[in-house]
């Protein structure tokens, strides 16, 4: 079932190369949502996911002629999303030097009202993510929401595996203590 | 149970772990209450990172059809590709085709020079043109050549002729080896400087 999929997918690369939009778009098609998924968890804005996705797919067409089969065609489009995401956020500034400590709990005892509220969690956690390095969170968004293993990482970042182990294991430490709160809310939220 | 598996731990969490490694720290897990910790925190991190929802996104097909839209027309049809290519490889054939043929006629004009010197000319230049590949006629002023030879005053124009016709050819030479190397520095660029995505910085 790999195969199939990985054989008509090489034959649209191939009509892409040689010029052919219809084939190309049909690669957009397959690839948009993991795409946008991995933009928008890197830089947590919908909108600039949005072009940074249209943006890595007008810069694969272009470089088209350089992707060689032995990457994967995912693993390629990410490394370039990564970029384009990157790009993006620097000319838009719009990622705030996140002020994380402003939303952190103070106390060692979360308030009911701090429990109730789901939407301040999540945002604490994007938060959190956005606060990490580019490099480790690019390895965290991999790892994490797209279930990649660390050689897909690896060839998708073109990084060294050892890399790719330090990488995450410093981005979910810095989480860890950024979140350590919420861990134990949750923690407490299951034992209750 | 003292070295704890603290480093190996996200990679056993991710299924990493294969072997010898992965019995290492199972075993020192079930022995350790710290690590079984720290890898529980490990799983509500995980858990925690996947409450963040995913926004709306266009419908796949709509999207590509509006990348399809962007697409710039930089791209170039592979017919004119090709035949830029052939165009291409055809440089350095031409620059030995036409070295060929200058050498071969510098040498052809270079002997006649040689053997009119010797006023061996008469019947010869006009067999040579008509019919250079002869090689009898060759030796035959080749031969001349060495009976000849012992007159200081033949010797001097003889020097003269060779220079005459030695600079022309040097240059010919030098110009080629240029043109060649040139061409051969544009390939050497054209396939080194491949478009190539940037990396993610540490
Ligand atoms: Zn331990």
């Amino acid at each position: 079932m790999v195969t199939v999929q990985a054989v008509s997918e090489a034959k649209l690369i191939i009509s892409s190369q040689s010029g052919d939009r219809s084939a190309f778009s049909e690669l957009v098609r397959l690839h948009t949502r993991g795409v946008f998924n991995v933009v928008y968890r890197m830089c947590g804005d919908a909108l600039i996911a949005e072009d940074a996705t249209q943006e890595t797919f007008i810069r694969a067409w272009q470089n088209l002629s350089s992707y060689r089969p032995q990457t994967s065609l995912r693993n390629w489009l990410y490394r370039i999303a990564f970029n384009a995401g990157m790009d993006m956020l620097r000319k838009e500034k719009r990622i705030l030097p996140t002020d994380i400590e402003d939303l952190q709990l103070k106390d060692d005892q979360p308030s009911p009202e701090s429990l109730a509220s789901q939407n301040e969690r999540t945002a604490l956690v994007q938060k959190a993510i956005l606060s990490l390095p580019d490099a480790s969170r690019a390895v965290l968004v991999l790892k994490e929401y797209e279930g990649m293993s660390y050689r897909e990482i690896a060839e998708a970042l073109d990084i060294p595996l050892g890399t790719v182990m330090s990488r995450l294991n410093y981005a979910r430490k810095l989480l860890k203590e950024k979140l350590e709160p919420k861990l134990f809310v949750s923690m407490e939220v299951e034992h209750v | 149970m003292s070295n704890h598996v603290i480093e190996w731990l996200n990679a056993y969490f991710d299924g990493e772990l294969q072997g010898y490694r992965l019995h290492q720290v199972e075993a020192h897990l079930a022995g350790c209450e710290a690590c079984r910790a720290e890898l529980e925190s490990l799983g509500k991190l995980s858990g925690l990172l996947h409450e963040v929802p995913l926004p709306d996104f266009p419908s796949p097909e709509r999207f590509a059809s509006q990348i399809n839209l962007l697409l710039p027309q930089k791209r170039t049809p592979p017919p004119r590709r090709s035949l830029f290519e052939v165009g291409w490889w055809m440089i350095p054939v031409g620059i030995m085709a036409v070295w060929v043929f200058v050498s071969t006629a510098l040498l052809l004009s270079n002997v006649v020079s040689v053997a009119d010197s010797f006023g061996l000319l008469g019947t010869t230049t006009s067999s040579w043109i008509s019919s250079p590949a002869e090689t009898a006629d060759l030796t035959a002023v080749l031969g001349g050549f060495g009976v000849l030879g012992g007159d200081s005053l033949q010797w001097a124009e003889r020097t003269e002729s060779l220079t005459r016709s030695m600079v022309p050819q040097f240059v010919l030479q030098v110009s080629v080896a240029v043109l060649y190397l040139a061409w051969f520095a544009t390939w050497l660029a054209r396939h080194t400087r491949q478009p190539r995505e940037g990396l993610i910085e540490g």
